[in-house]
């Protein structure tokens, strides 16, 4: 079995792709502003809202509900990062060894806090859209 | 390695830049062929006959296109914020471009009496790399909707980042229960264990079907592109961009559905393993060979993933769009409660010692367990009405006349 030693070289090919990304991304907004032409006119400056001329701006309030399920996502997304070291963990134990008892009842509890908010969050209508 | 090289040049990490090299070129070509693909496929799903002048069979056409947006006016509109409205094509494509690096496309090969892993970077935390830079690709699209000082741009990037953080849950909680019965991070490792073993997707199927919608959603594919929604937004987010920055978001769209399938493949189709059922000794490829094994590896990963592409670009064709209602009852009422199901049930299988042998069937126990609970859950929906055609507005009855 293929065995690396954990140090930061094996990232070394990870460093080198995001400079090349950054690079390809650069160099194709760059070409194509060297590249294409320039003309102006006073309509080209209109945002384009399907010919009409626009009423007011686009630097308004918007919905509260985008606030209220971005917060419920973060509440969700940073639970699955944590449960990320434990998944791996937890497959690694002996089954159903008081050990992994502890490990997967403190989860489940840790999951089940969430999923009161979840429901909550349901019964509240966060989730309605209609 | 000669003994002039640096230290740190070994050659894992000279197969490493071949490998990132080739894959970056098959990506940026492949995506304008993707694109003549997909054309392709929808002329011959909708009966005519597709991009078929410039050259044999349309073959030229991508190059044909590339040229001509290249010397397209970069238009940067003067109501736009310049700064963010150049940057954002940017972040949209460079997530999409550095996914796949974990990915291993073949398996060990001998070099000069080292092994080394034909994959950008084997790191042992490269599933957790994938979905973290992947989910970065929502930055692009936020930034330029609103960048873009233009109503529709703004609603097309609030309706796809909700839509994108939105299933980007229920795709870690799928990808969480796979960790859970494989109990590692290593993408080789995973490949490892599904050679010598069943397919993650025997194991797993509801989480496999999971993981696929929220990949096509991550990707804004139909039926989820609601974010473009030409019928209703113009052409969402990238309604005020032109030339290589509209062209940007778009590699940046086929580049995140070929990294996405690249990852179904070695999550749940086992990389280059043929057979789903069995593993071990002659039932499977090995995981190290010599040249030509490798090469025939590459062939089947990147057939796995030409297939999934294929697959999602029937689907296109095939599914009309969801309403955005749908979309994120979709996500929040039906595809979290059934991840947490799922990863509820292979956590008791994994702490039981089951998760090896009987997790097929905890999953189809998955499916009836929904099936049954399917009418007590489903909310009664007052915009979501079947209304008859006769009688209606577009066709009335003769009396009503």
């Amino acid at each position: 079995m293929l065995v690396i030693a954990v140090n930061l070289s094996t990232y070394i090919p990870v460093g080198l792709l995001v400079v090349m990304a950054l690079i390809f991304a650069g160099a194709n907004l760059l070409m194509t502003h060297v590249l294409g032409p320039r003309r102006k006119g006073p309509a080209k400056d209109i945002p384009y809202e399907s010919g009409m001329n626009p009423i007011g701006t686009a630097r308004k309030r918007f919905n509260v509900r985008f606030y209220i399920l971005a917060m419920t996502f973060l509440v969700f997304d940073v639970e699955i990062i944590f449960l990320y070291p434990w998944a791996v963990t937890f497959a690694k134990l002996q089954p159903a060894s008081p050990e992994a008892a502890l490990f997967l009842g403190r989860v489940m509890f840790f999951l089940a806090t969430s999923v009161v908010a979840y429901i909550y969050a349901w019964r509240k209508g966060v989730f309605r859209w209609d | 390695m000669p003994g002039w090289m640096p230290a740190f040049v070994t050659p894992q990490l000279v197969t490493s830049l071949v490998v990132i090299l080739i894959v970056l070129h098959v990506i940026a070509v492949g995506a304008m062929y993707l694109v003549l693909l997909e054309r392709r496929i929808a002329a011959w799903i909708q009966d005519r006959c597709g991009p078929n002048r410039v050259g044999p069979k349309g073959l030229f056409q991508p190059i044909a296109d590339s040229i001509k947006l290249l010397v397209k006016e970069d238009y940067t509109p003067k109501h736009a914020d310049r700064f963010l409205f150049v940057l954002a094509p940017a972040l949209t494509v460079i997530p999409a471009l550095i996914g796949f690096v974990i990915i291993p496309w073949a398996g060990v090969l001998t070099i000069g009496g080292e092994e080394v892993i034909i994959a950008g970077a084997d790191i042992n935390i490269g599933v957790i790399y994938l979905v973290a830079v992947t989910s970065l690709g929502v930055y692009g699209v936020a930034l330029g909707g609103w960048a873009s000082n233009n109503k529709y741009s703004f609603f097309g990037s609030l309706r796809a980042t909700a839509q994108m953080v939105s299933y980007e849950i229920p795709l870690g909680l799928a990808l969480l229960a796979v960790i859970l019965t494989a109990g590692t991070l290593r993408p080789s490792e995973l490949i490892q264990q599904q050679l010598d073993g069943q397919w993650f997707l025997v194991h797993q199927p509801v989480a496999a079907v999971l993981f696929f919608t929220c990949l096509l959603a991550e990707a804004n594919r139909l039926p989820f592109d609601l974010a473009e929604a030409e019928s209703e937004l113009v052409g969402g987010w990238h309604t005020e961009y032109s030339s290589m920055k509209w062209v940007l978001f778009f590699l940046g769209e086929y580049g995140h559905l070929v990294v996405g399938s690249g990852f179904f493949t070695v999550l749940f189709l086992g990389g280059w393993s043929i057979n789903p059922f069995a593993g071990g000794g002659s039932a499977d490829l090995p995981m190290a060979g010599g040249l030509g094994m490798i090469l025939l590896q590459c062939v089947i990963v990147f057939g796995k993933v030409f297939c999934l592409i294929c697959l999602t670009m029937a689907l296109r064709w095939t599914l009309p769009r969801f309403r955005y209602d749908q979309l994120m009852r979709l996500a929040w009422e039906g595809l979290i409660p059934t991840a947490l199901l799922v990863l509820l049930v292979t956590s008791m299988f994994v702490f039981l010692g089951w998760a090896q042998d009987w997790m097929w069937a905890g999953s189809l126990g998955i499916v009836l367990v929904i099936w049954l609970l399917q009418p007590l859950l489903a909310r009664r929906v007052s915009s979501n009405h079947r209304v008859p055609l006769a009688g209606s507005r577009f066709s009335p009855l003769s009396e009503e006349e």
